[in-house]
């Protein structure tokens, strides 16, 4: 059966390549306004545009639901602004993340910020990065997250001397400060294998 | 580390690309939706479409352009050329734009910058910045180029960084369609000004360009348009040429997965 992923809009940009990345990857997505109604999904994606405030905003008192739902092992990837989230706050500002994993989201300590383009990522042996040797992706972002339990980082990055988390995971929930969907053919890899992972 | 940037610029208007010298004689030289496609399998490490479409009814075309394009490409696309107020960058943002670069309305109500960055984050906000020389200084121009302002190309900058754009696209005038080399000069200073990525635009005429622009230029990234639409030269050539000289440049890796369409 085609996983039903449900991707949820914080109404602050561009789901189109997200939508399609998931989509040629063999899953059906659902677009939702309200958090809520994606936990009914087999697979709920957090998409990476906006700021913390808006996506918190967007959260409208969901958090704990969603929360819950990953705990009970709803999976889960939330990319760039979608992975802060998880998170319990950010400097950026705006009301409290989920609180799925431990620490706050900080601003990049690099000289030239929005820290923009393709970086190398460090990753490590979780199958989120099977098939993507030598990954290079897509960031753009001010933010990044500082977790508070580090085992749960499995990929780092550098920009200007701040290494950072390039992606996390919890359980059958993963993050990506990267931009898997506009990170050209390892990128449209990377979402297959959550794809994969979420079906198991 | 953070791959220099080389950025495909195409000219759209009315849903197709165009090709001409500022903005005169222009020619049909193919879809959007393809070209942008060819260049990500080509290495682009990103594409811009600027939209040079005078009338009102083509801000649909567009928009309707962007959407087709963003089904298929995963690069990063940004988006200019028309957009006068923060629902316009909205509007391109939801149909598929990962940026939004705005010019000639950042000029008239600067204020613009602060409301689409607490919106939509400054990443996605691009302040395209056009200067030609003038004594010892570079005067912004709007409105494609035709219009003099009094804002200093360098300051201006400056203040769009400040406000709350997440990069400046910086196109000297003089050099633009000249395929001389980008101003240097004018790339350092406005560089060397902000503390936000420089994307240089306009001269670009070579490799040895885009290395002078991305090194001794300071730029994040380096704009091309004209040598690759007119197959002067091809991204992976370019980026051959460059990592040869020592720049760390991210291998295409499209043309594998085109392959698998």
């Amino acid at each position: 059966m085609t996983p039903r992923v449900g991707v949820f809009d914080y109404g602050a940009g561009n789901l189109h390549s997200l939508v399609k990345a998931i989509e040629v990857s063999g899953a059906s997505t659902q677009v939702f306004t309200d958090c809520r109604e994606t936990l009914s999904s087999d697979a709920l994606v957090l998409p990476g545009v906006g700021s913390f405030a808006t996506a918190a905003d967007a959260l409208a008192g969901a958090g704990d639901e969603v929360r819950e739902a990953l705990e009970e092992g709803l999976p889960c990837l939330g990319i760039c602004l979608g992975m802060q989230i998880l998170f319990e706050e950010s400097d950026e500002g705006g009301g409290p993340g989920i609180g799925f994993l431990p620490g706050r989201v900080e601003r990049l300590r690099g000289e030239i910020v929005p820290h923009m383009g393709w970086n190398d990522v460090d990753t490590g042996d979780d199958p989120l990065f099977a098939g993507t040797p030598d990954l290079i992706a897509y960031y753009a972002n001010s933010y990044v997250c500082r977790p508070g339990d580090e085992d749960s980082v499995t990929a780092w990055s550098e920009y200007q001397g701040d290494r950072f988390a390039a992606a996390v995971r919890r359980g059958r929930c993963w993050g990506t400060q990267f931009h898997p969907e506009k990170s050209s053919r390892p990128g449209l890899r990377i979402i297959a294998n959550f794809l994969k992972e979420a079906a198991r | 580390m953070l791959r220099p940037r080389i950025v495909v610029c195409l000219d759209v208007r009315d849903g197709r690309v165009v090709k001409g010298t500022r903005f005169v004689n222009l020619r049909d030289v193919g879809d959007p939706v393809e070209l942008a496609g060819r260049y990500e399998a080509d290495g682009a490490d990103e594409v811009v479409f600027l939209d040079i479409t005078a009338s009102h009814e083509g801000r649909a075309t567009l928009l309707d352009t962007v959407r087709r394009t963003a089904e298929t490409l995963f690069i990063p696309l940004t988006v200019g050329g028309g957009v006068g107020t923060v629902d316009d960058v909205g509007a391109l943002l939801r149909a598929g734009a990962d940026k939004v670069s705005v010019n000639s309305a950042l000029a008239r109500q600067p204020e613009l910058a602060a409301e689409a960055a607490a919106r939509y984050g400054s990443q996605c906000l691009v302040a395209s910045v056009d200067g030609a020389r003038e004594g010892d200084g570079w005067r912004v121009y709007t409105h494609g180029g035709r219009l003099p302002s009094d804002l200093d190309a360098v300051e201006w900058a400056a203040e769009c960084a400040r406000r709350g754009a997440g990069e400046i696209l910086l196109t000297s005038i003089d050099r633009d369609g000249s395929r001389i080399g980008y101003d240097l000069e004018l790339t350092r200073r406005v560089a060397s000004r902000v503390s936000v990525p420089v994307v240089a635009s306009g001269g670009g005429g070579s490799a040895e360009d885009v290395l002078e622009v991305l090194t001794s230029g300071g730029a994040s990234a380096a704009l091309l348009a004209g040598i690759l639409h007119d197959g002067v030269t091809t991204v992976t050539n370019i980026k051959s040429v460059l990592t040869a000289r020592g720049m760390s440049m991210r291998a295409s890796n499209g043309a594998e997965r085109s392959s698998q369409r």
